[in-house]
Formats: structure tokens, C-alpha cells, sequence
């Protein structure tokens, strides 16, 4: 497999030696030609300006991008065959939607019929046909987001970068687009790169998933390596919210004295007599399709989630747990 | 509701203020048909339109108009092609001093315009230049440009970078997207600002008499003719037509901007 977007150690670094922002630090990429590949991490962890060094919006202070084996640390955006939907989608306001989606190709030189042409073949990939002559204020943001996607594609990037594409869509339509997305993907098999703070947008669209926390990569894997069997406590924590265990509670859960994870899920609450752990309920959440039920045992805030249906504690209870021993995951890099 | 209504007191009031303002300015139009040619007395002796045709034939009229709109055309000109790039520079880009410069940039609005006219005339002499078109032009720039300038960096400043960002990804150079994108989108704010400094520069008074010379600008004109009570009611048509010159861009320049919200500086 051919390696689309490689980062050597990479550093952004923002303002005055004496306060240096490590925006982006010695961060290692591989992402390969082909995939979903999401960025993961909270607001402020480095992901956007990752995308940013790719497009080349923003130069590494060190390190070096290799976007396809070029070493591309000194090529402007406009050189780069690489091309972005914008979080905003930045679609420009004066002109019409097939305007907008013809304008890589208008700068290029292609010439009016054939821009024309690919354009509204574009529009109709994205599902737009017929929308070619409207103004983007004219359209809902759904609509407007597709046409940042067709401008974007229609220059055929190698890679396609995707800054929070379903951040400003409601929760139905980004459910929908995600599908579309994926399918999108799959069918042009272009190399997507996506960033993005959700972490269920993030596990269910890609194949591979980088998460970032404070300018570094906590980890890189599939969505269920990172799931299942997260790195970091941080990974662990934001990826799914797991019950992060210290090591002296590792070792009541019948583990070696590490750090750990256990999954909500991998949970079952039974009657405290006779049970390997026991806690007290301090509150319970109701979410649909299932209770988050939240206990303390042993000094510590532990999370179980019980499927609907399952009899539930009154708050204040004396709960045991039980679990299967592969749940509980050592996290090496604690 | 009740509360909804202003007091009769205050209606009453806004409306008296408002004719304090602005009747005056119906009155020179009234006393360009007056019959009357020596001094303005109301109500008008009887009413006439034969100081239109006076005006058109009276040969010391037309060179200060052309004076004027001459002026007036090569600052907005100038105006516009400074104003914008410094607009585009202070927007764009973050450097040491970015903030004294803006202030320097907008000083000679604030500052009064004897001041101005003052230092621009001592500097000619000091430089030993002559009075000419060219140094009005250079005395009305200094307002004119900070005018575009103002409007510009608002737009700027609305438009935003993500807008170039997206014409730079998509593979244009940095003047096809100064020439697709950026410069339609300006576009209607730099025609805005060049309306606004065009009717300034057209009724200057102040920074003129320092920098003209002998040269005599529409609106020095008709201050001289003001001391002279000969065929009075001329005066009057002349105040329409600059009235005409320097209100009708100012109007199109609100609509232009959308409301007026932009039309930064309008004032001087």
C-alpha cells in the first residue's frame, strides 16, 4: 500500500520563544492511500492544525510532511494536489453554485463547457442536480456542505481534507451525511482525512483513527484498538468515557497492579452478596437506550451501563459488579 | 402598549430638531429663484428661474466647477488604489507597530483641518513647490484616502481569510484570487469609499485655502461671492449643483454598503 500523507516528527510552534505554544508537537504520521483516516481529540489538542500543515496553510517549525513521497514543507496550498471542505465551507457568497464548484478548474484554465460539464457532473454526484444556477445563500446548510464537497472534488485531490464537515449540521442530517461520506469514499477511493471532536463520528466513519491530546498523537489504530484497547488514560476517557482504573483498583478487579481500563458496557451489576467487587449507586442516568448507572467502590467514581430492560438500583444501594476478565484492558502507556 | 409610544413632548421635539437642521438647506434653494439680487429677504419679492440661465452664461463659474471635479476625481482615484492596499495590509497581515500605523493612517481625519492645511502649505514652501492642481490633490488625498481606507478594512474584516483560504486550495495564485474573489466582493465597499471622498474633496474648503494658491475651487468660489452682492441668487444655483455633486454619491454610497453600516467617516 502506498503512503498518502507522512509526518516525521513534525512541530508547529505559535508565539515568542519565552511563550512558546506547542500547537502541534514531534507528532508521526502514516496515513495510507485509500482510507478514512480521522483525526480525534478535544478542542485545542493540535488536530485542526495537523490538517492545516497538510493543506499547507500552516508550515511546520520542524520536521517534515511528505504528502505521496514529496516533500512538501515548502509548496504553497494553491500547489498542493490536496483540497479541503472547510468547517464553514467557505463557499464564496458572489458566486453561483456551479461557479463555486468550477473554480478549481476556472483557475486552472479548463475551458468554460468543459468546466461546465464536470461541474454539474459533480453536482449530481453530491445530489444537487438542478441547483447549479442558485446563489449559496439560497440553500440550507446540508446543501451548502455538499457543494463545498463537490468543489472540493471536482479537482480530483489525491487526498481530500475534511475540517469538522458535519459540526454544523443537525443530528439527523449528519447521521445521514456520515453514511454518505463513507459510501463517497469508498466509490472515488481517494484518501480522506477528516478532523473531529466526536468520537462516535470519528469510530464509526474511519479505519483509522489518530486521537490527539495537547499537540501529541496518544494513539493511532482502528476504531476498535482505540476503543477497546486504548493506550493512555486520556484515550480511555475521552474515547467512549471508560472507567479509568488506578492501579491498587486494577488489582481488586483480580489484574496486575496497573493502570486499566473497563468499558461501561463490559459492567454487569448483580447482588452484592457473594459479588468480587461491591459499590454504592450515587446516581443513575437514563439514556434511552440504556441507564448509566454511576457508583462509588473502593473511594472511586465507577460507570456501568445497564441495558433497558435490566431491573435497576434505587440510589444509595449496595451493588455487586461482575465482568469478564478480557474486558478489563492494561494500558501500557498510562 | 402605551409604553410604546414616544411622549408627545419628545415627538414634537425630534421633529423641530429636524427642521433645524434642514430647513435652512431649503431656503438656498428657495433663493435661487428669488427676484430679488441683492439681499436675501423672506418671503421672496416674486420668483424666477432666470439665474439658472444667468449662472450657464456667467464664464467665471465653469473653471473653478472643473477645478473641482478634477481635484476631486484624481484624490478619490488616488484614494482608492492607497487606501485599499494599506487596508489590505493592516487586515492581513501582524507586524511590530501594525497599531501606531493604523492610528498614523487615520490622524488626518481626526486632526482639524487648519492643522492640515497648515503644515501641507509650510512643507510646499519648504520643498519649493509651486502651488498647483496637483498640491490640492495632495492636500484633499490625506482625508480621501483614510475614507477608502475605513470602508475597506470593514470589509475586510467581515470577509474574512477562510474566503482566500478556499480560492488558495483550490489551486489559485494570489492575484486570481485577489482578482475572483476578494476584489468582487470589495468591490461595492471601495466604490462606497470613492463616492464618499469625491463628495468631500468636491466641498473642501479649509485644507484648500492653504494649499490653491490663486487656484479657485467651486466652494472658494462661492465663499468670495458671498462678500460680493452681485446677481446673489447665481450663488444659489452654484449651492445647488455642489449640493447635487456631493449628496447624490453620499446617498449612493449608503445603498451601496447596505444601510450605511459601513460608510465609515462620513463626518468630516
Amino acid at each position: 500500500m502506498t503512503t498518502a500523507v507522512e509526518f516525521s516528527s513534525v512541530s508547529r510552534h505559535f508565539g515568542a520563544p519565552d511563550r512558546l505554544v506547542k500547537a502541534v508537537d514531534q507528532v508521526d504520521l502514516v496515513i495510507e492511500e485509500g482510507s478514512f483516516f480521522a483525526m480525534l481529540g478535544p478542542s485545542g489538542s493540535g488536530k485542526t492544525t495537523c490538517l492545516r500543515l497538510i493543506s499547507g496553510f500552516e508550515l511546520p517549525s520542524a520536521g517534515e510532511i511528505r504528502i505521496f513521497g514529496e516533500n512538501c514543507s515548502d509548496v504553497p496550498p494553491n500547489r498542493r494536489n490536496v483540497n479541503t471542505v472547510f468547517q464553514d465551507y467557505a463557499l464564496f457568497p458572489h458566486m453561483t453554485v456551479r461557479d463555486n464548484v468550477a473554480y478549481g478548474l476556472m483557475v486552472k484554465g479548463i475551458d468554460r463547457r468543459t468546466r461546465r460539464s464536470r461541474a454539474d457532473d459533480m453536482l449530481a454526484l453530491v445530489k444537487l442536480e438542478g441547483f447549479g444556477d442558485r446563489k449559496p445563500a439560497q440553500l440550507s446548510g446540508g446543501q451548502r456542505q455538499r457543494v463545498a464537497l463537490a468543489r472540493a472534488l471536482v479537482n480530483e485531490p489525491r487526498v481530500l481534507l475534511l475540517d469538522e464537515p458535519l459540526g454544523a449540521l443537525d443530528l439527523k442530517l449528519r447521521e445521514a451525511m456520515q453514511d454518505e461520506l463513507k459510501s463517497l469514499q469508498k466509490r472515488l477511493g481517494i484518501t480522506f482525512v477528516f478532523v473531529t471532536h466526536d468520537q462516535g463520528e470519528a469510530l464509526s466513519m474511519a479505519d483509522r483513527v489518530a486521537v490527539f491530546n495537547q499537540g501529541k498523537v496518544a494513539q493511532v489504530g482502528s476504531p476498535s484498538d482505540i476503543y477497546e484497547r486504548p493506550a493512555t488514560r486520556f484515550v480511555a476517557d475521552f474515547v467512549g468515557s471508560s472507567n479509568v482504573l488506578p492501579p491498587d483498583l486494577t488489582r481488586a478487579f483480580g489484574g496486575p497492579a496497573e493502570w486499566a481500563s473497563l468499558r461501561p458496557e463490559a459492567l454487569r451489576l448483580v447482588a452484592s452478596a457473594g459479588a468480587r467487587v461491591t459499590g454504592r449507586v450515587t446516581a443513575l442516568r437514563y439514556l434511552g437506550a440504556g441507564t448509566r448507572v454511576a457508583l462509588e467502590s473502593y473511594g472511586q467514581e465507577l460507570a456501568v451501563l445497564a441495558p433497558a430492560g435490566s431491573a435497576l438500583p434505587e440510589t444509595g444501594a449496595e451493588v455487586g459488579l461482575d465482568w469478564d476478565a478480557k474486558s478489563l484492558h492494561m494500558m501500557a502507556g498510562a | 402598549m402605551r409604553s410604546d409610544r414616544p411622549p408627545l413632548l419628545l415627538t414634537f421635539g425630534a421633529i423641530g430638531g429636524l427642521l433645524f437642521l434642514h430647513l435652512p438647506i431649503l431656503l438656498i434653494f428657495l433663493y435661487a429663484f428669488t427676484t430679488e439680487e441683492k439681499s436675501f429677504a423672506f418671503p421672496p419679492p416674486g420668483l424666477t428661474t432666470e439665474w439658472f440661465g444667468v449662472a450657464w452664461n456667467r464664464a467665471d463659474i465653469w473653471p473653478p466647477l472643473w477645478l473641482s471635479l478634477k481635484v476631486a476625481a484624481i484624490s478619490s482615484g488616488l484614494a482608492i488604489i492607497l487606501g485599499t492596499l494599506c487596508a489590505a495590509a493592516m487586515s492581513r497581515a501582524r507586524f511590530f507597530g501594525r497599531d501606531t500605523i493604523s492610528l498614523l493612517v487615520i490622524l488626518p481625519i481626526a486632526l482639524p483641518g487648519i492643522i492640515t492645511g497648515m503644515s501641507l502649505r509650510s512643507a510646499f514652501a519648504m520643498a519649493d513647490i509651486p502651488f498647483s492642481t496637483l498640491t490640492i490633490v495632495l492636500g484633499h488625498a490625506t482625508f480621501c484616502i483614510v475614507i477608502v481606507y475605513n470602508n475597506a478594512v470593514a470589509r475586510f474584516r467581515r470577509l474574512g481569510t477562510s474566503l482566500s483560504e478556499a480560492s488558495a486550495d483550490l489551486g489559485a495564485t494570489t492575484f486570481q484570487t485577489f482578482r475572483h474573489v476578494i476584489l468582487p466582493n470589495l468591490g461595492t465597499a471601495l466604490l462606497a469609499g470613492a463616492m464618499l471622498a469625491f463628495a468631500l474633496s468636491f466641498d473642501e474648503v479649509i485644507v484648500t485655502t492653504f494649499t490653491a494658491g490663486q487656484q479657485k475651487t467651486m466652494p472658494i468660489w462661492m465663499l468670495d461671492e458671498l462678500v460680493r452682492p452681485r446677481q446673489r441668487p447665481v450663488t444659489n444655483v452654484v449651492a445647488i449643483v455642489v449640493f447635487a455633486a456631493t449628496f447624490l454619491p453620499i446617498l449612493a454610497a449608503y445603498y451601496l454598503t447596505g444601510g450605511g453600516e459601513e460608510t465609515a467617516g462620513g463626518g468630516k
